[in-house]
C-alpha cells in the first residue's frame, strides 16, 4: 500500500469471501453443474452457427478469441493477482510463430499451433522467472516492456519475420500446408479453444491450484509460510496462461493470413483484455467471459456505428466502468445479492480516497 | 579525415542526447512524482505532453507568441486540467488494486488521444520559431541548435526548481509527507485530496511545458503520446522513483542511449535496446540508479 | 536430555548498518516452550524470520533434526513442519475462515491432501484423488477450528472476526501445518486479560502434544507461567537464557527491559502470594 492509511484491504476483495462454497464440500450436483454449463454453452455455440451470416460469424469468431484471451489472463492476472500488461507479446509471439513455421518451415497449422503454444510458454517462463519477484506496477510495466520489445524484435528481423511489410501465410495453392478453414471453420476453432480455456478456468478454480493461486493473491507471505511454493506456482500460471495466449494468437494468425507486428503486438489488445476481466470479475470463472462478450460487443457496436469516434466513447468507458465496477459484474451481483445494497454508489465509497 | 568524421557525428550524437535527455528528464519527473508520491501509473503522461504542445501551438496560432514565452500559460493551462482530473476523476479509484488506476489512466489516455485528433487532426505539427535553424558552431565540427538547447536548459531548469520546491516549500514537503505515510500526514491536517490533486497538476503542468518544448524543437501529433510515456517509464524506473535527481539522471541516460543507438543500431532496433533496458533493470535493480530500495520494495497491490 | 528439534548457532543478520540480530544461538525441544523476551527492536520478529526462511541470515546456521536448513525458502521449512504466527495477522481476505486453514491442510507435507514437493501443482489437477484429498482437507480445517475454539464461525470472513478470533484463526492457520515446531509471535498482544487464560491453556495444551514451541512475548504473567526457559535479546544479542523466574529477576533484564518498578511489584507480589 502506497500509505499508511486504509480504508479497506487493498486486494479488491469484498468483505465476504467470493470463492468457493464454504464449510463442506459442495454437493455432487454444485460440482458437476458448472461444466454442464460449459458443455451447454459449447453446443449452444455450434448451434449459433447455423443462424449467424457471415459478418455476424466473424464478429462472433472475434468476441469467442476474446473470451479466451480474457479467461487466459484471468488465470496470471485475476487469480494470481500479478496484473501481467504484456500479454499481447505472448498472443504475438505465437501468431509469428506459427506464421513462420508455417511459411518457411511448411508445417501444418494443426503442428504449429502446438508448437508455438509451447514456445510461447517456455519464453514465459524463462522470463517470469526474474520477473515474478517483482510486483504490482513494476511487474506490469516490466512485462509491457518485454511485449513492446518483442514487438521491436519481430519489427527488426525482416528476413524472418517480414518485418514492418507483415507476413503472409500460405493458404491456397500447392504451397500451403494447410487449407484455410474458412469462416465456418474458424469459427468452430475459436469456439473450441473457448471452450478448453474456460474448461481450464474451471479446472484451476476448483482445484488445489485455485487456492495456491488466490493464497497467493491474497497474502504472498503467509502462502509462502504455509507451505506454497510460490515462484513454482506463479511461473507455472504464468507459462500456462501465456502458452494458451499464445495458441489464441496461432489461430488469429492464420485466420488473417496476412499479419503486421503493429496489430499482433497492439497493446490495445492487453488493454481490453484487462478491462473485460476486470470489469467481468476477476478471479472467477463465468466473469471473464460475461466482460469479454459485454466488452468485444460493444467495442465492435461503437467501431460499426461511431466509426469516426469509438476509441474516443471506449475510453470514456473504460473510465466509467472502472469508476463504478472496480470488482466486476459477477463479483459486484454476488455481493448485491447477499447485502440486498444494488446501489454501484457504494464502489465509490470502497475505493475513494 | 574518416575518424575525425565519426568522431564529431559521435560528438554530435552525444550532445543531441543530452539535449533531448533534459526534455526526457521534465517529461519524466511529473510521472516518477506521480508515481512516487501516489502509487499510481499515468499512462496518459504522454497525452498531456502532446496536449502541452498543442496549447503552445494554439497560442502561436491565434497571438504568435513563441513558445517558450508561452510557457506559464502552457502550465497553468495543463495544472488545471491535471487538478481538476485528479481531484474528481482519479482520486476515485485512489485505494483499489493496481490494474484498476492503470486501466483508468488508460482509458484517459484514449479519450484525450482521440479528443486531440478530432480537435486538431492526425496531422504532424510543428512551432514555428525565429531561431528554429539557428545553431551555434562549437570545435569538433559539431552544432548546436538554438533551440534544442533553450529546451534542454528550460527543462533541467524546471527539474531542478521542482526538486527545490519539493524540499524546502510547504507544499512541497506536505506532498513528500502525503507520499510516505497519508494516515499519518492526514492527522496532521494535511488536506490529502488536495495535496494528491496538486501533486499531479504539477506533475501534469511540467508534462505540458515539456510539450510546448518540443513543439518548439520539432514536430509532434497525438500519435506521439504513447512514446512519451514509455520515455517516462524507462527514464522514471532508470534513475529512481521518489527523486527528483531520479528521473534526471534517467532523462539524460535514455537521451544519451537513444542517440547513441540511432547511431549504432539499424532500424528501430533502438527501441528494444531500450525496452531490454528497462527490463533488465526492473529485474536486477528496481531501485533504479538513485531512487531509495524503499519505494521498490513498498510498491505492491 | 534429547536431541533438539530446531536449532540456531551464531544466526546473525544486518540491514545495512544495524545489526538486526547477532551470534543468536537457541534450541527448541519437543514438549517444552522457550520465551523469547527483549525491548522492541532487539530482533524478536527478525530471529522467526531467519529461522523460518523468510529472512536469509548472513552469519549462522538453523538446523532442524540436525539437518541443515538455513537460507531454505520459507515454504521447504513449512513443509518440514516448522510453523509460525505473523506478529500483525496475514489472514487470506478473500477467503472463509475454513478455507484459510484447507489452505494450509493442502500444502503442509504431513497433512493428506499433500503431495510430495516435486509434483506440486502438476498433481494440484488431478480431479479425482484431488477430491478425495480435499474432503479429508476440510474435515481436518474444521478439527483444527474446533480445538482453538473457532468451531462456530467457519463461514465467517475474516474481516468479521475480533481480535481475539483474528489471533485464533492465525493460530489455526498454523497448526493447520501438522507442525512439529511452532513459532509464535506476539499472540497475545491486545487481549484482554480474560482472553489471555485459555490461549494460555490452548498453548499449554500444544506443548502437551509434544510440539517444540517459541514465544515471542511481551506480557511477562504469561511467559511465567507457561514457558520452561525465557531467552532475553537485547540489540539483536542474547542477553541471558534460564528458567523464567531466574530470567526474570536478573537484574541486567530488569535494567534493559523490565524496569525496576516491575521488579518490585513482582517482589511484592512474590511475597503477598498475588499473581503479578
Amino acid at each position: 500500500m502506497p500509505a499508511a492509511d486504509t480504508a479497506a484491504p487493498a486486494t479488491g476483495s469484498p468483505a465476504r469471501p467470493a470463492g468457493p462454497s464454504p464449510g463442506l464440500l459442495p454437493p455432487r450436483w454444485r460440482r458437476v453443474a458448472p461444466w454442464l454449463l460449459l458443455i451447454a454453452g459449447v453446443l449452444a455455440g455450434f448451434g449459433l452457427q447455423t443462424q449467424l451470416y457471415t459478418g455476424q460469424e466473424r464478429t462472433a469468431s472475434t468476441i469467442l478469441m476474446f473470451v479466451s484471451l480474457a479467461v487466459a489472463w484471468n488465470l496470471i492476472g485475476g487469480y494470481a493477482g500479478y496484473a501481467c500488461f504484456g500479454q499481447v507479446g505472448f498472443f504475438g509471439l505465437g501468431g509469428y510463430s506459427t506464421a513462420v513455421l508455417m511459411t518457411h518451415v511448411h508445417l501444418s497449422f494443426w503442428l504449429a499451433l502446438p508448437a508455438s503454444a509451447l514456445l510461447v510458454g517456455a519464453f514465459a517462463a524463462l522470463i517470469g522467472a526474474p520477473l515474478l519477484r517483482l510486483r504490482g506496477h513494476y511487474f506490469a510495466v516490466a512485462m509491457l516492456g518485454v511485449a513492446e520489445g518483442l514487438r521491436e524484435v519481430v519489427t527488426n528481423v525482416p528476413g524472418l519475420t517480414g518485418g514492418g511489410a507483415g507476413i503472409t501465410v500460405p493458404t491456397v495453392d500447392a504451397g500451403a500446408p494447410t487449407r484455410w478453414l474458412g469462416n465456418d471453420g474458424f469459427y468452430i476453432l475459436f469456439l473450441v479453444l473457448a471452450g478448453i480455456l474456460v474448461g481450464v478456468g474451471l479446472l484451476v478454480s476448483t482445484s488445489r491450484a485455485g487456492y495456491a493461486l488466490r493464497a497467493i493473491n491474497q497474502d504472498e507471505d503467509a502462502a509462502a509460510a504455509m507451505g506454497i511454493n510460490t515462484t513454482v506456482v506463479k511461473t507455472m500460471t504464468l507459462a500456462v496462461s501465456a502458452a494458451l495466449t499464445g495458441a489464441v494468437g496461432a489461430a488469429y494468425a492464420f485466420q488473417q493470413v496476412t499479419i503486421y507486428p503493429e496489430r499482433l503486438f497492439d497493446v490495445d489488445i492487453t488493454v481490453l483484455m484487462v478491462v473485460m476481466v476486470v470489469l467481468g470479475g476477476a478471479g472467477t470463472v463465468i466473469g471473464p467471459v460475461i466482460g469479454a462478450v459485454a466488452v468485444a460487443f460493444a467495442s465492435e457496436w461503437l467501431r460499426q456505428n461511431y466509426p469516426m469516434v469509438h476509441t474516443f466513447l471506449l475510453g470514456g468507458l473504460i473510465i466509467a466502468a472502472v469508476i463504478l465496477l472496480p470488482q466486476g459484474f459477477t463479483t459486484y451481483v454476488h455481493d448485491a445479492v447477499r447485502t440486498r445494497r444494488f446501489s454501484p454508489l457504494a464502489n465509490l465509497r470502497r475505493y475513494r480516497l | 579525415m574518416a575518424r575525425d568524421g565519426v568522431m564529431s557525428q559521435f560528438l554530435q550524437a552525444t550532445l543531441y542526447g543530452l539535449l533531448q535527455g533534459g526534455v526526457f528528464a521534465l517529461v519524466a519527473v511529473g510521472f516518477s512524482l506521480v508515481w512516487g508520491v501516489m502509487n499510481v501509473v499515468n499512462l496518459a503522461h504522454g497525452a498531456f505532453v502532446v496536449a502541452g504542445a498543442y496549447v503552445a501551438f494554439e497560442l502561436h496560432s491565434w497571438i504568435g507568441i513563441d513558445p517558450f514565452l508561452a510557457v506559464p500559460v502552457v502550465a497553468a493551462v495543463l495544472f488545471a486540467i491535471g487538478y481538476l482530473v485528479q481531484r474528481y476523476l482519479v482520486n476515485l479509484v485512489i485505494n483499489a488494486p493496481v490494474f484498476i488506476t492503470l486501466l483508468l489512466t488508460f482509458g484517459l489516455q484514449l479519450v484525450i488521444v482521440n479528443g486531440m485528433i478530432m480537435l486538431f487532426t492526425a496531422n504532424y505539427r510543428s512551432i514555428p520559431t525565429a531561431y528554429a535553424t539557428t545553431s551555434l558552431a562549437l570545435p569538433g565540427d559539431v552544432r548546436l541548435p538554438v533551440g534544442r538547447l533553450m529546451a534542454a536548459l528550460l527543462a533541467v531548469g524546471l527539474t531542478l526548481a521542482l526538486g527545490y520546491l519539493m524540499r524546502h516549500t510547504r507544499v512541497g514537503l506536505a506532498i513528500l509527507a502525503t507520499g510516505m505515510d497519508r494516515g499519518a500526514a492526514r492527522l496532521m491536517g494535511i488536506k490529502a485530496a488536495h495535496v494528491y490533486a496538486l501533486t499531479f497538476g504539477l506533475a501534469v503542468a511540467m508534462a505540458g511545458v515539456a510539450g510546448a518544448a518540443v513543439g518548439a524543437i520539432g514536430t509532434f501529433s497525438p500519435a506521439d503520446a504513447g512514446r512519451f510515456t514509455v520515455f517516462s517509464f524507462v527514464a522514471a524506473v532508470l534513475g529512481g522513483l521518489g527523486t527528483m535527481s531520479g528521473a534526471l539522471y534517467g532523462g539524460l541516460l535514455l537521451g544519451l542511449a537513444e542517440a547513441w543507438g540511432g547511431q549504432l543500431l539499424p532500424g528501430t532496433l533502438v527501441n528494444a535496446v531500450a525496452f531490454a533496458v528497462l527490463v533488465v533493470v526492473l529485474a536486477v535493480r528496481p531501485q533504479g540508479l538513485a531512487g531509495r530500495s524503499f519505494y521498490a520494495a513498498r510498491v505492491e497491490v | 536430555m534429547t536431541a533438539p528439534v530446531l536449532q540456531a548457532r551464531g544466526l546473525s543478520r544486518r540491514f545495512g548498518g544495524l545489526h538486526a540480530t547477532h551470534a543468536v544461538d537457541l534450541d527448541l525441544y519437543s514438549g517444552q516452550i522457550l520465551g523469547v523476551i527483549g525491548p522492541n527492536g532487539a530482533g524478536k520478529s527478525t530471529l522467526i524470520n531467519l529461522l523460518t526462511g523468510h529472512l536469509r541470515p548472513h552469519a549462522g546456521t538453523v538446523l532442524l533434526d540436525g539437518r541443515d536448513v538455513t537460507g531454505a525458502r520459507p515454504w521447504h521449512i513449512a513443509q518440514a513442519g516448522v510453523a509460525r504466527t505473523f506478529q500483525i495477522v496475514k489472514p487470506f481476505r478473500g477467503m472463509t475462515v475454513a478455507d484459510n486453514v484447507v489452505v494450509a491442510g493442502l500444502y503442509g507435507a504431513r497433512s493428506p491432501g499433500a503431495p510430495e514437493s516435486g509434483t506440486l501443482h502438476l498433481g494440484a489437477l488431478r480431479l479425482g484423488a484431488g477430491r478425495r484429498g480435499l474432503a479429508a482437507v476440510r474435515r481436518d480445517a474444521l478439527e483444527t477450528l474446533e480445538r482453538v475454539g473457532l468451531a462456530g464461525k467457519a463461514h465467517l470472513a475474516p474481516a468479521e472476526l475480533s481480535v481475539a478470533d483474528a489471533r485464533r484463526l492465525e493460530l489455526a492457520k498454523a497448526l493447520g501445518l501438522r507442525p512439529r515446531v511452532l513459532l509464535l509471535d506476539e499472540v497475545l498482544a491486545g487481549l484482554r486479560p480474560g482472553e489471555i487464560s485459555p490461549a494460555l491453556e490452548l498453548i499449554d495444551s500444544l506443548r502437551r502434544d509434544g510440539l517444540a514451541l517459541l514465544m515471542v512475548e511481551h506480557v511477562m504473567s504469561a511467559i511465567s507461567a507457561v514457558c520452561d526457559r525465557v531467552l532475553v535479546l537485547h540489540q539483536g544479542e542474547v542477553l541471558t537464557t534460564g528458567e523464567p523466574a531466574a530470567v526474570l529477576s536478573d537484574e541486567r533484564v530488569i535494567a534493559v527491559y523490565l524496569g525496576t518498578r516491575f521488579a518490585k511489584r513482582s517482589s511484592t507480589a512474590e511475597s503477598e502470594g498475588e499473581p503479578t
